[in-house]
């Protein structure tokens, strides 16, 4: 499906927030690098899957119902064979069917973990005023403590992106920071534009957040996408 | 095209009065004294008003004005302005308050309506709930301070743009006591549909108008983006120096998400200046020094600047202060170091911040600068001369101001003292060389004169 297609959709249920796969789809037709995911029902068609997906694993449940995932068990990470990810899927549809027996349940989303690399944020908003608008920063207290970030109007260009890496205070630790090798700040300036153009093109996104995206040394990975919609 | 408002053949004061003290009248005489154009007084109950025939209505004037200005109550002005439409005026300030701006039903009512007939017939609208133009090369003044309350600069060149009337007052009369010239200012209050982006497109081609200078509080929905477009093109030609009122954060979007929540109002204004290559200062202080600067000095080719002073311990200040600001203060070269040596005492220091100390007088000064300045290594020269030293008697500043043109760089002063430093000032801004009381504010306003230069460059 294309990105129009899963809003679409997503609006005709009533729904403002994409489920995690649908928003991963959208990312990925934009060329943002993220895992492969696939929404599996049971334990079996997990176990199938396993071993293509490659390991370590992590399922995440995938409901319009549910926000806080490991309130209710939906959340497992890092299982490392088809017998663990079989037992996996069936103990968390269990488990969530029991905490929240009111949840509609799309299924399990699987994919193989991202290793970790420096946790940044890429984040987009649409502005009563500047229209759509573009943030970055690094994960973790530089954004939820110091609000290190920096903003752009869209449409950004590469250079714009690069720009607003420097911008921030903490711009050193994406240097390279004791010991730890800098990490591809191009990837990540390509991701910014790819926001910023995914906003662009679709003007019933209120905003995105891709927290964290994973930056390493020769590429950037978005691990978690959140796309909220326009209320109609 | 908003030019009409600046360049009327013709403009109708609707609500104009004999009283003395009321809008109308202040407005009226502001038009005898300066306007070259033809004035039409209209208020129903007067024949003649300052000698001029008075109107009993838009419809009776014998022409179409290229301008109206609207005194009149609220309640009044849609009328008005349907009639103003049908009688062909395309341009019109409304002074009057009473709109929006009150929060009231009927306000907000009123102010529709406006917007509605506006519209209707194509009229562009200043205000309402404004003191709209002050236009020192045509004459339009539409501010209704009177000249004994607030004085008019000269003519000049530094325009003004402001969302509050009263700052633009303000500023206006504090150029006037500071003779620092200016072309044209506006304060669009309500901005029911001329707004920022507007007039700046309007300073672009305004060749009266050499440098912008621009108060905001926020812009219209969804007018950012053209806000950014007309900026960047109008900062092509000259530089605008941008003060954003209101910046504490809105916070109470922040539970949608992450990124909404920090998305204060002041963090993309703060991105939306920077990337429309506006200058922003944070203060009014700034925004006079950067303006100062802007109106009297050449763009840096770099960002290297050499400090000539006669005090040592002012040198280190300013050398902190232009740290601070990111310049580089290069040492000085062996070979400047050895002509200096070769000219200088002894007990001088060569070493930038060049200090030629207590004993000093206007000549050691320009024996050095004549040295520094031609160099293609110096971007900038900051001069501090505490006049308290007794060698200092005058000829320094004639020297400055003729060596600026001759070198075509920037040179800029730090005095600071009392009476003598003073009168130093005055001498020297007389003549182009802009002084600043304290190495910070100097720093800052040379900073601004460098960032744009770099944006200038960008856009060549």
């Amino acid at each position: 499906m294309t990105p129009r297609e899963i809003i679409k959709n997503a609006l005709n249920e009533g729904r403002t927030k994409l489920l995690e796969h649908e928003a991963f789809q959208v990312i990925k037709y934009y060329g943002i690098n993220s895992p492969d995911v696939v929404v599996v029902t049971s334990g079996e068609e997990a176990r199938s899957l396993a071993d293509k997906i490659g390991y370590p694993v992590a399922l995440k449940i995938v409901s319009p119902d549910i926000s806080h995932k490991s309130d209710v068990g939906g959340v497992k990470l890092n299982l490392k064979n088809p017998e663990e990810v079989a037992r996996g899927v069936d103990e968390m549809l269990k488990t969530v069917r029991s905490k929240a027996p009111n949840a509609r349940l799309v299924g399990v989303l699987m994919y193989r973990m991202a290793p970790q690399g420096l946790e940044v944020i890429i984040g987009g908003v649409r502005d009563g005023i500047f229209g759509p608008v573009v943030m970055f920063g690094l994960g973790g207290i530089f954004v939820e403590v110091l609000k290190d970030v920096s903003f752009r109007v869209s449409p950004i260009r590469k250079e714009d992106a690069l720009e607003m890496l420097r911008e921030i205070k903490s711009y050193k630790i994406l240097e390279g920071f004791r010991g730890q090798p800098p990490v591809n700040k191009d990837a990540i300036a390509e991701m910014i534009v790819k926001t910023s153009r995914l906003l662009e093109e679709n003007p019933e996104i209120e905003s995105i957040d891709l927290n964290p995206v994973m930056a390493y040394p020769d590429s950037a990975m978005a691990v978690d996408a959140r796309i909220i919609l326009k209320r109609q | 095209m908003i030019d009409k408002f600046f360049n009327p053949g013709s403009v109708a004061i609707i609500g104009a009065s004999d009283k003395p003290g009321k809008v109308g009248r202040v407005i009226l005489e502001n038009f005898l004294k300066k306007f070259n154009g033809r004035i039409y007084p209209v208020n129903p109950n007067y024949d003649e008003i300052m000698g001029l025939k008075c109107y009993k209505s838009v419809s009776e004037l014998p022409e179409a004005p290229d301008l109206a200005v609207v005194v009149i109550p609220a309640p009044g002005v849609p009328a008005v302005l349907e009639e103003l439409g049908a009688k062909g005026t395309r341009a019109v300030i409304i002074i009057s308050g009473g709109f929006r701006e009150t929060n009231t039903p009927q306000g907000e009512m009123l102010e529709k309506q406006v917007k509605e007939i506006a519209g209707k017939y194509g009229i562009r609208v200043i205000g309402p709930n404004c003191i709209g133009i002050f236009d020192n090369w045509s004459g339009v003044d539409t501010f209704f301070l009177p000249e004994e309350k607030m004085k008019r600069p000269p003519k000049g060149h530094v325009g003004f743009i402001s969302q509050s009337g009263a700052f633009a007052s303000a500023i206006i009369d504090w150029m006037a006591y500071n003779n620092i010239g200016v072309s044209r200012a506006v304060s669009y209050g309500n901005k029911v549909d001329v707004d920022d982006v507007d007039l700046l497109r309007f300073f672009i081609e305004d060749e009266k108008t050499r440098i912008v200078l621009m108060y905001l509080e926020g812009l219209k929905t969804s007018r950012g983006k053209e806000f950014i477009k007309a900026a960047r093109e109008l900062v092509k030609v000259k530089p605008v120096v941008i003060y954003k009122a209101g910046k504490t954060s809105r916070g109470s979007m922040a539970a949608a998400s992450h990124t909404a929540a920090l998305a204060g109002d002041y963090s993309l204004y703060k991105s939306a200046i920077k990337q429309a290559g506006l200058i922003e200062a944070e203060s009014f202080d700034e925004i006079m020094d950067i303006a100062k600067v802007f109106l009297t000095q050449p763009l840096m080719n770099g960002n290297r600047v050499y400090v000539v002073t006669d005090a040592g311990g002012v040198g280190v200040m300013l050398t902190d202060a232009l740290a601070t600001q990111g310049f580089e203060m290069p040492r000085t070269p062996p070979d400047l170091r050895e002509e200096l040596r070769s000219i200088l005492p002894a007990h001088c220091i060569v070493e930038n911040p060049i200090d030629l100390t207590g004993d000093t007088d206007d000549e050691r000064y320009m024996k050095v600068l004549e040295k520094i300045l031609p160099r293609s290594d110096v971007d900038a020269v900051v001069v501090v001369a505490l006049p308290q030293v007794p060698g200092i008697k005058g000829s320094l500043a004639d020297y400055l101001i003729e060596a600026k043109s001759k070198y075509g760089k920037p040179i800029i002063a730090v005095a600071i003292g009392g009476e003598e430093a003073r009168k130093i000032s005055m001498k020297l801004e007389s003549g182009g060389i802009p002084v600043f009381e304290s190495p910070e504010r100097a720093a800052k306003a040379l900073k601004a004169l460098y960032t744009y230069s770099m944006i200038r460059r960008r856009c060549d």
